[in-house]
């Protein structure tokens, strides 16, 4: 049973079928909350409710990142042309069970919704020159055969466990708490070079885009995501050309050769700090 | 937030043993031997999405199979001299990087497990952990011992090797008992049920290392025994001992000698006097532990290189 104070709807919904895309704030090259935003954007999504924080996030203060102060956000929209659910939220701290239980909730009881998609970016020690991979993690089999067609099942290399000392995702809690409740779902993952895990990564929200936009036929528009792999792109190049250094690793990572452990920290704070200038 | 029972066992007045890890995982090493050691039962578990984050997904054929969460599980055994209910928590219910359960979710395993033990006619609970001590890992650790009624001091006195907290050097009956070791004292307490929380002592130097200390969960495993009325061979244990005081042996001697120094004036420590500070004082305590602590991050950021 939900709690009522647990959560807000602004907008009653009557939705006869929907599908939800969930994606976090906090993910590998910032793909769950870019996919959501580009969606919202390209869909004209309409927020219609959110979880409240209390119990789920620390509210000790708040946290400040370039020089603002933040607060956790779970915020659910709706692209009723399309019968489209996003929901794009911080990762809760506390009660992740809970938190997971009342996502599939809100999204059952006012959006009739029937599966269920995660976004995630997962790192890759390719460059990012290099195409972007992407696969699926299905619930059912069922959403495997459907998953199938896309070419998203990974079937001969997927035999997987957590390694001892690691957690599982909360995309895969959600799996897993969607599976009890019978409602397909799956999650959508795409590599990002690990010296982009830490800023955007155009080139794997478009990879991660073209799917959904197949999915659903939403006739997506990719020319402002374009646009900003290309200026991605044309940053990196600078950057190259100013720092040798810097080339030289990332010919290495092009080649398939190895990076030490130094080489990585340096590469991927060279990339963070340079991107992450103002133009 | 719920248990499933597996079955019904037909227990009279069982004793429950209920544990979570902790420091050097003292009190779930001897309850886990003793649940072994009996071929106790396993007959229920408390559901753990609730209390847990999963520990380990499994995927085969490319699809998501399952969820592992952190196990609670209860186990029964009839012995001779009295029913015994075990339960043994794999994790505290913590915010994740936190060790030690705490707060709203703490409170509601605690009610849980005892509703559970209480449901079978439980009236007596035992619990156990660390007592961090200024001790030398060459000695017998003692048992630390805290009732939560006044009612059962005569009879925790009565314990060979276990000393009241009024009988630790500096403690003058005082304590804090971190996580549900000590939670389920005070939650038995508000029920109405006696409980004692059992606690091995770990030398002060080895609180941090994050090892597990058998010789101090072989002196709770004794002082358990001896209470419940139960006998069990040791020789698991005293091997499982041998090997662990090996291993410390082998750290202890890459301290730099000058913190040995120090920490071998422990050797001298006679537990007679409870107002006596002992051979090591608390600066050198705080001393020591930060060159412990700087000495192992030296050697970890060794590794790195």
């Amino acid at each position: 049973m939900t709690e009522a104070h647990l959560f807000k709807i602004y907008d009653g919904l009557h939705l006869p079928s929907s599908s939800l895309i969930v994606g976090w704030a906090q993910d590998t090259g910032r793909l769950g909350a870019q996919v959501i935003d580009c969606l919202n954007r390209g869909l004209g999504g309409k927020e219609f409710g959110e979880i409240e924080p209390e119990g789920f996030f620390p509210l000790s203060g708040v946290s400040i990142q370039d020089d603002v102060a933040q607060f956790p956000e779970s915020k659910f929209y709706c692209c009723r042309e399309k019968s489209l659910v996003l929901f794009k939220s911080d990762l809760p701290r506390f009660d992740w069970y809970k938190f997971l239980s009342l996502i599939v909730d809100i999204a059952e009881r006012y959006c009739n919704v029937k599966e269920i998609y995660t976004v995630g970016g997962i790192f890759a020690s390719s460059a990012h020159t290099t195409p972007r991979e992407m696969f699926a993690i299905p619930n059912s089999p069922e959403t495997k055969q459907v998953l199938q067609g896309y070419g998203l099942i990974r079937e001969t290399e997927m035999e997987y466990e957590t390694p001892l000392g690691q957690r599982p995702t909360l995309n895969s809690f959600l799996l897993w708490v969607a599976k009890r409740r019978g409602i397909a779902a799956a999650g959508i993952w795409t590599t990002v070079p690990f010296y982009l895990a830490a800023l955007d990564d155009p080139r794997a929200c478009r990879k991660t885009l073209e799917f959904f936009d197949r999915k659903f036929n939403l006739g997506m528009d990719f020319a402002d995501i374009d646009k900003e792999t290309k200026k991605q792109n044309d940053k990196m190049a600078r950057l190259r050309f100013s720092l040798p250094e810097i080339d030289s690793y990332i010919q290495n990572v092009e080649s398939n050769l190895g990076l030490t452990e130094q080489e990585v920290e340096r590469l991927s704070a060279k990339v963070e700090e340079y991107l992450n200038k103002r133009d | 937030m719920g248990v499933r029972l597996h079955g019904e066992p037909d227990l009279e007045k069982p004793v429950l043993l209920a544990v979570w890890p902790g420091i050097g995982n003292i009190g779930l090493i001897a309850v886990d031997i003793l649940r072994r050691a009996l071929m106790a039962e396993e007959f229920g578990e408390i559901e753990p999405w609730d209390f847990f984050y999963p520990k380990k997904i499994a995927i085969r054929n490319g699809e998501l199979k399952s969820l592992e969460f952190p196990s609670n599980k209860f186990y029964f055994k009839k012995t001779e001299k009295r029913d015994l209910i075990f339960f043994l928590g794999e994790e505290q219910p913590a915010d994740i990087g936190r060790a030690y359960a705490e707060g709203k979710k703490a409170y509601e395993m605690a009610k849980l497990v005892l509703d559970v033990a209480q449901g079978f006619g439980c009236a007596r609970v035992y619990t156990s952990g660390a007592a961090v001590a200024r001790v030398h890992h060459t000695m017998r650790p003692r048992v630390w011992a805290v009732p939560n009624m006044e009612s059962l001091i005569d009879e925790v006195r009565g314990y060979d090797n276990a000393v009241l907290m009024s009988g630790v050097e500096e403690r003058a009956g005082q304590g804090h008992i971190t996580g549900l070791n000590g939670l389920l004292l005070g939650v038995a307490r508000k029920r109405g049920l006696e409980a004692i929380c059992v606690m091995g002592e770990i030398p002060v130097y080895l609180q941090g290392l994050a090892i597990p200390y058998p010789k101090a969960s072989k002196s709770v495993l004794e002082v358990l025994t001896a209470t419940l009325g139960v006998k069990i061979a040791m020789e698991e244990t005293e091997a499982i001992v041998e090997r662990s005081e090996g291993e410390i042996e082998e750290l202890y001697g890459r301290f730099p000698v000058e913190i040995r120094e120090h920490l071998d004036r422990l050797k001298q420590l006679v537990h007679t006097r409870p107002t006596d500070s002992g051979p090591i004082t608390e600066e050198d305590k705080r001393r020591i532990l930060e060159e412990v602590d700087r000495f192992f991050r030296k050697g970890t950021e060794g590794d790195q290189v």
